[in-house]
């Protein structure tokens, strides 16, 4: 077995005071790489070399494109491309009134879709000034928690795949996490019909009501889910490869992560105890009591640990509510008789929610018509992918892989 | 030898050889059933997914699903693969490194859209940015409606190929021939380019956009050599 890192231990490690946070002093200040380095003007030790990694390579996750400048197999510069897969969602947000628009924030990040419609209908339940029902809270909270677990099973999945023949062939973990995420889709499947891009959510409340028997079925499937978790850990804490692989790799400066704008568990694997869930509660989060996982070492085995503390945070969290949903009814407004028949006050809102990576925002602003004059989305995702030429600095091109992986970028979402 | 085989009048060196020895005609079919049964169980797949659909696809290779027991296995190289799968969306500076990427998979090969991005764009299909389906730029053989389809839709698809390999294989092959029977999947569920509501100069636009632009999208072109070094 490797030896933790120290900050692994269960010892408070030591802290420093940056602008009224207290931060790990060890991985606080420092050096940072400068991204903007002519290249001309390195001077290699052994070869220097660019290397083109993507946009179709099977570790981006999509369609990244990573421009390494290579001295031997060490990276001294690198240089993300998005807009691969740029599809205008902000553009054609401004030609759809509400109800037309949530299919389109679902296909933004696509591994947790209903967090991205959660942003959206939030923010115009803000404009709208409209309070879902109690029922429609609780069963929101429900179906952001279960996706977070899908998304983390993912994100698992294919964390280790990305880390190769290390992990017993290299797709035993990533099969594992599949069949586990099969097993929360069946929930989402039972209650929206869809497997995957639910429409689940509208102005004012739910869409679907729950099927006889779902609680139950939630309560099983947690329950399955923990268990499995254990597993995972049997294949990844306790296996030496793993731990030598993500340990003391990708340390992110918090300091750094706070001025790029990450969220989610990459803030949180550097030691800042920031979650929008307990800060600022919105749904019913407000009636749990929601315990924050934060990591010091802020390398990628610290945030592997915060996602696996997340899931089981996350089912804890199912677990109190499913079993006391609140009757009445789903949605506060009666559906629209035409899509153009609920007018906007005019007026701007800003509203942020936490996603599985991140904090996500939607921006709107309207002039008093059906249709919002401009719409902004504040994607988490985009925010990790610019700290990689800082964090890729340094590293050898297959710890970049696992530094990618861990940071946990969903392309659909960077480009829009 | 080079063999130029965008000739229609290509004559293999084996056809004057059939007619000089006798049974080498029935060996001939016979190796040829046996390749064609083993085309059609081993189609290796090279996932060209970009998005949403690409998260559904890996889905369909894993247990609960497990494609892999039609002898369908993925790649991540081009160049050992016969079907490419376009799961996701292509944009218009996605498509010369699709089209790139189909460049390099050899012969025989097969295209199957999956998702209606693929297809036809999906509601995205009027965007500046996004190519209204893969088939603008690549033939593609079997379409498997969705957003995102479901992993049996994909099997589905997969035997569609299948059936698609074995008539081509036996020259049988007719296109449409059977509506009925496979109504949707060998036809884009929507009209793409002579949609009504679809101004055909966009489609044009997108299309000749797509094609304009080189994989490093750069609009001056530069060398072949120093393209991708700093
Ligand atoms: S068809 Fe739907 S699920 Fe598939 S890539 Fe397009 S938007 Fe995503």
């Amino acid at each position: 077995m490797v030896d933790a890192h120290p900050s692994h231990e269960p010892v408070a490690p030591a802290l420093v005071e940056v602008s009224g946070l207290s931060l790990p002093a060890a991985i606080t200040h420092l050096p940072r790489p400068d991204p903007y380095l002519n290249v001309e003007d390195y001077e290699p030790e052994a070869d220097a070399m660019a290397l083109n990694m993507g946009p179709q390579h099977p570790s981006t996750h999509g369609v990244l494109r990573l421009k390494l400048f290579l001295d031997g197999e060490i990276c001294f510069k690198a240089v993300p491309y998005v807009g691969y897969l740029h599809r205008g969602v902000e553009k054609l947000l401004e030609n759809r009134t509400a109800i037309q628009s949530v299919p389109y924030v679902d296909k933004n990040d696509y591994v947790s879709p209903l967090t991205g419609e959660l942003a959206l209908v939030m923010a115009y339940e803000a404009l709208l000034d409209v309070e879902p029902p109690p029922r429609a809270q609780v069963l929101r909270t429900i179906l952001m928690e279960l996706q977070r677990i899908a998304s983390h099973h993912l994100w698992l999945g294919t964390f280790c795949l990305d880390m190769g023949g290390a992990l017993g062939g290299g797709s035993s973990v990533f099969l594992y996490n599949f069949r586990e995420r099969e097993l929360i889709l069946d929930l989402l499947e039972a209650l929206t019909g869809q497997r995957m891009h639910y429409n689940a959510l509208m102005v004012g409340g739910n869409r679907h009501d729950v099927p006889p028997g779902w609680e139950e079925k939630v309560l099983a499937t947690m329950d399955r889910v923990e268990d499995r978790l254990a597993e995972y850990e049997a294949m990844t804490v306790d296996n030496h490869i793993f731990r030598s692989r993500t340990v003391g790799v990708g340390v992110l400066d918090p300091l750094l992560a706070l001025e790029a704008g990450a969220g989610g568990a990459n803030l949180r694997a550097s030691g800042v105890d920031h979650d929008l869930r307990r800060d600022a509660p919105y749904a019913a989060y407000g009636q749990v009591d929601v315990r924050i996982p934060v990591e010091t070492a802020g390398d990628c085995y610290a945030r592997f640990l915060v996602r696996i503390a997340e899931m089981r945070e996350a089912i804890r969290i199912v677990r109190l509510l499913v079993s006391g949903i609140p009757e009445g009814p789903i949605g506060a407004l009666k559906p629209p008789r035409h899509v153009n028949a609920v007018k906007l006050p005019p007026g701007e809102v800003y509203v942020g929610i936490e996603s599985p990576r991140g904090e996500l925002g939607t921006y709107l602003i309207s002039d008093g018509s059906p249709i919002p004059v401009r719409v902004k989305i504040r994607p988490p995702s985009l925010h990790a992918v610019s700290l990689l030429p800082y964090l890729c600095v340094g590293a050898t091109v297959s710890d970049i892989v696992v530094i990618l992986g861990s940071l946990d970028p969903i392309l659909g979402e960077v480009d829009r | 030898m080079a063999v130029d085989e965008t000739s229609r009048t290509f004559v293999h060196p084996l056809y004057g050889w059939l007619e000089k020895i006798p049974g080498l005609s029935v060996g001939l079919t016979t190796a040829d059933a046996v390749l064609s049964w083993g085309l059609e169980h081993s189609l290796w797949v090279f996932p060209m997914a970009t998005s949403c659909c690409g998260i559904e696809f890996m889905a369909t290779m894993t247990s609960r699903f497990d494609m892999d027991q039609f002898g369908t296995f993925t790649r991540p190289t081009p160049r050992q693969c016969d079907v490419m799968v376009v799961a996701g969306t292509i944009t218009v500076k996605m498509a010369p490194r699709v089209k790139r990427l189909w460049d390099m998979m050899p012969e025989p090969r097969w295209c199957v859209a999956m998702g209606s991005c693929a297809i036809s764009g999906d509601f995205y299909r009027n965007l500046y940015a996004v190519v209204p389906g893969v088939d603008t730029f690549i033939p593609v053989d079997v379409y498997v409606p969705g957003c995102p389809p479901a992993p049996d839709h994909v099997h589905a698809g997969m035997h569609v190929l299948m059936e698609k390999i074995r008539q081509v294989r036996k020259g049988t092959f007719r296109p449409n021939a059977d509506p009925a029977a496979r109504e949707g999947l060998l036809r884009p569920s929507i009209p793409r380019i002579g949609d009504p509501d679809r101004d055909p100069a966009l489609s044009r636009a997108q299309a000749e956009a797509a094609f304009r632009m080189d994989p490093g999208c750069q609009v001056t072109p530069r060398s072949e050599d120093e393209r991708d070094v700093p």
